[in-house]
């Protein structure tokens, strides 16, 4: 867990996320128009909506135009032969190791989104816990699927 | 092989008094709620019919549920609308437990438990009353045996056999000796390792358990319940009695109420591990505990994920610990969880020899145990007082005269920082790691190697400055996974569990 693991996620992650940032974005931005007219109709401070708007602005600048970015950045894997090696985070970098004797099944996962920009995720299972890349293009997620699952047929000591 | 067979007819007694509960557990806090008057007695007759029902349907059920043993399985039918019928092969079955409660016990009678490799209950079994020589007839029937699983492989490897007559008097010794193998009172008997906790350490560790603040808690409850329940006069005239009383009375009255809730709480844990016997025997450890009911327990040892040392805070101080093992699959009705104590109290010190007694596998090296640097001071106080530090500022600000209240718990945040950063630490040996941490007790855990499913490194960018890691060991247990955390540690360190744990060499 010295090194970096070399292989990135696709680039298009980044407008994949902003695009799911933004959709998430439209329930606070919702509260702060409620939370104004609500003001306006019971007449009460508008210093709690300017409040909400404040922390929406944050919140958007930070979760479509900051941390797409960082995230990207950080997002490494690897695949050897005898396990599976993944950095991720934004703050807290984490560094798993997965052995490939411990996976117990592989998914590809496709969501609308994913699907436009012909991405995909893979989710890698073993008995405790479960490790998902995010965004990889389809071809790539695929091949990857099909080379761990023959690479965890090795036989499996009982657990 | 043989005629299907029904249980013992105390099973109904057991079904409808299982059933029972369950309703009763279910309705119970209903009937506190809103109990007044009518309700009550209408809810009452309806408890009544439910229990005659109830009575009816386990009669049924019992007449409907029978088992038969063959060859190398036992075939279970069951059901009253739905039959269901289960077989379970003799190679996929772990292990048979015999317990007995009380009932049990004054008829001679026994449960039995039949496991599988399998987490799901479903596919293991359970008969809830058959006599006892028709449980350990079972257990021998049903039980596979290493020599005899040998065997198997030995004659599909000498397939045509030439010395056949050779052969059948291995079987016939080889069969005799599994015979007596699997009767657990001849391994009992036996010199195989094995370790009986003394009357005096249960008494310890039931007056230093936890235990007794819960029984504590649901005392309380009983008496804010039963307070609707008395008729309003007696409780106004009652009351007006207590607070005639000085206030030491009180006082000296809940010092008492304590004393026996304290001394139930340690009847309580006797009870339930009156007896403890553990035995290690082949790869299997097996169990015999409680006073009242008879509990039976075996833990092979493949199942084992994890072997773990619990000091809670009343314990570490006198220097006695539990041990648990951390295992998959098993068990039916799970009320510890997949925790298994294997012994409840030891003092530390017989800790080591007790491992190498009973579980030569696992090791504890807490000599070896490298603590967490002292750069890592500031981010353990940090981690655990940050919520309360928070809590102070609107309280700061809202409400100035209740501020101590956060400021106690900050400083007792800071506090339980200080323990764990003393006692976080890890160590590797060639097979296993050996994680410690403490939040109100101090835990020490085992991992073996193969043991682990995933080992993850975390960082944020002041560790990286000051060289410092978190690791988390996940394993296996029935659930999600059990995950070990291990905060700050020397990046160094953690980065040789890493190179420890990679298959890539």
């Amino acid at each position: 867990m010295r090194e970096v693991p070399e292989q990135r996620i696709a680039k298009t992650a980044i407008k994949v996320w902003k695009i799911q940032a933004i959709i998430l974005s439209f329930f606070p931005f919702i509260a702060t128009i409620a939370l104004f007219i609500l003001a306006n109709m019971y007449d009460f401070s508008y210093w709690y909506a300017i409040g909400l708007l404040v922390f929406t602005v944050i919140e958007v600048i930070l979760s479509v135009f900051i941390i797409p970015y960082v995230r990207w950045r950080r997002w490494r894997y690897q695949v050897y032969d005898q396990e599976v090696y993944i950095q991720h985070g934004i703050i807290i970098v984490k560094r798993t190791l997965v052995p490939m004797i411990r996976v117990q099944h592989v998914d590809t996962k496709q969501g609308p989104i994913l699907k436009r920009f012909k991405l995909a995720s893979l989710a890698i299972s073993t008995a405790a816990t479960t490790h998902e890349i995010p965004a990889l293009r389809e071809q790539e997620a695929d091949l990857l699927r099909d080379q761990i699952s023959i690479l965890a047929r090795v036989e499996q000591e009982d657990v | 092989m043989s005629e299907p067979k029904r249980l013992h007819f105390l099973a109904i007694l057991f079904q409808t008094l299982s059933s029972i509960k369950d309703w009763f557990l279910g309705l119970f806090p209903l009937i506190f709620l809103f109990g007044r008057g009518n309700f009550l007695l209408y809810s009452l007759i309806g408890f009544s019919i439910l229990a005659v029902i109830m009575i009816g349907y386990s009669m049924i059920g019992w007449y409907r549920f029978t088992y038969q043993l063959d060859d190398d399985q036992i075939r279970i039918e069951r059901g009253i609308f739905i039959r269901k019928k289960r077989t379970i092969s003799k190679h996929r079955i772990q292990s048979i437990n015999l317990s007995q409660n009380i009932i049990h016990r004054i008829f001679g009678l026994t449960s039995v438990q039949i496991e599988t490799a399998g987490s799901d209950a479903d596919v293991d079994a359970k008969l809830t009353a058959v006599t006892m020589s028709d449980g350990i007839e079972l257990r021998k029937h049903l039980k596979p045996s290493k020599q005899q699983a040998m065997l198997n492989v030995e004659t599909e490897d000498t397939e045509n056999a030439f010395a056949s007559d050779q052969e059948d008097t291995v079987t016939s010794q080889i069969a005799e000796k599994t015979d007596n193998q699997y009767d657990y009172d001849y391994v009992l008997e036996n010199n195989y390792p094995k370790y009986e906790t003394p009357f005096k350490r249960l008494f310890l560790y039931g007056s230093t358990s936890g235990g007794f603040s819960a029984i504590m808690g649901i005392f309380f409850l009983i008496i804010f319940e039963v307070e609707n329940l008395i008729p309003e006069a007696l409780y106004e005239s009652t009351t007006a009695w207590l607070y005639a009383q000085a206030i030491w009375a009180l006082i000296a009255l809940f010092v008492v109420f304590l004393v026996i809730v304290w001394i139930l709480g340690v009847f309580g844990m006797v009870i339930k591990y009156g007896d403890f016997t553990i035995v290690r025997y082949d790869e299997e450890l097996y169990i015999t505990r409680g006073l009242w009911e008879k509990k039976q327990l075996t833990i092979p040892l493949k199942r084992i994920q994890a072997v773990g040392i619990k000091q809670n805070l009343i314990r570490q101080p006198l220097g006695f610990a539990s041990l648990y093992v951390e295992s998959a699959g098993g068990e039916i009705n799970k009320t510890e969880g997949t925790r298994t104590i294997i012994l409840p109290l030891l003092h530390k010190r017989e800790i080591q020899a007790f491992l190498e007694k009973m579980l030569p596998e696992y090791q504890l090296d807490w000599e070896q145990l490298i603590p967490a640097p002292k750069r890592a001071i500031p981010y353990y106080l940090i981690k655990s007082s940050i919520v309360p530090f928070l809590a102070m500022i609107p309280t700061a600000v809202f409400a100035l005269n209740w501020l101590w209240i956060p400021k106690a718990f900050f400083v007792l945040a800071l506090i339980i920082g200080w323990i764990d950063y003393r006692t976080a630490g890890s160590c590797i040996t060639k097979e296993q790691v050996t994680l410690q941490n403490w939040l109100f007790s101090k835990e020490t855990v085992i991992l073996k190697h193969r043991r682990i499913q995933a080992l993850e490194k975390k960082q944020h960018f002041l560790h990286r400055r000051h060289r410092l890691a978190t690791i988390k060991a996940s394993i296996l247990n029935n659930f999600m996974g059990q995950h070990y955390i291990v905060h700050a540690l020397d990046q160094e360190q953690v980065d040789q569990i890493g190179d420890w744990y990679s298959y890539r060499k």
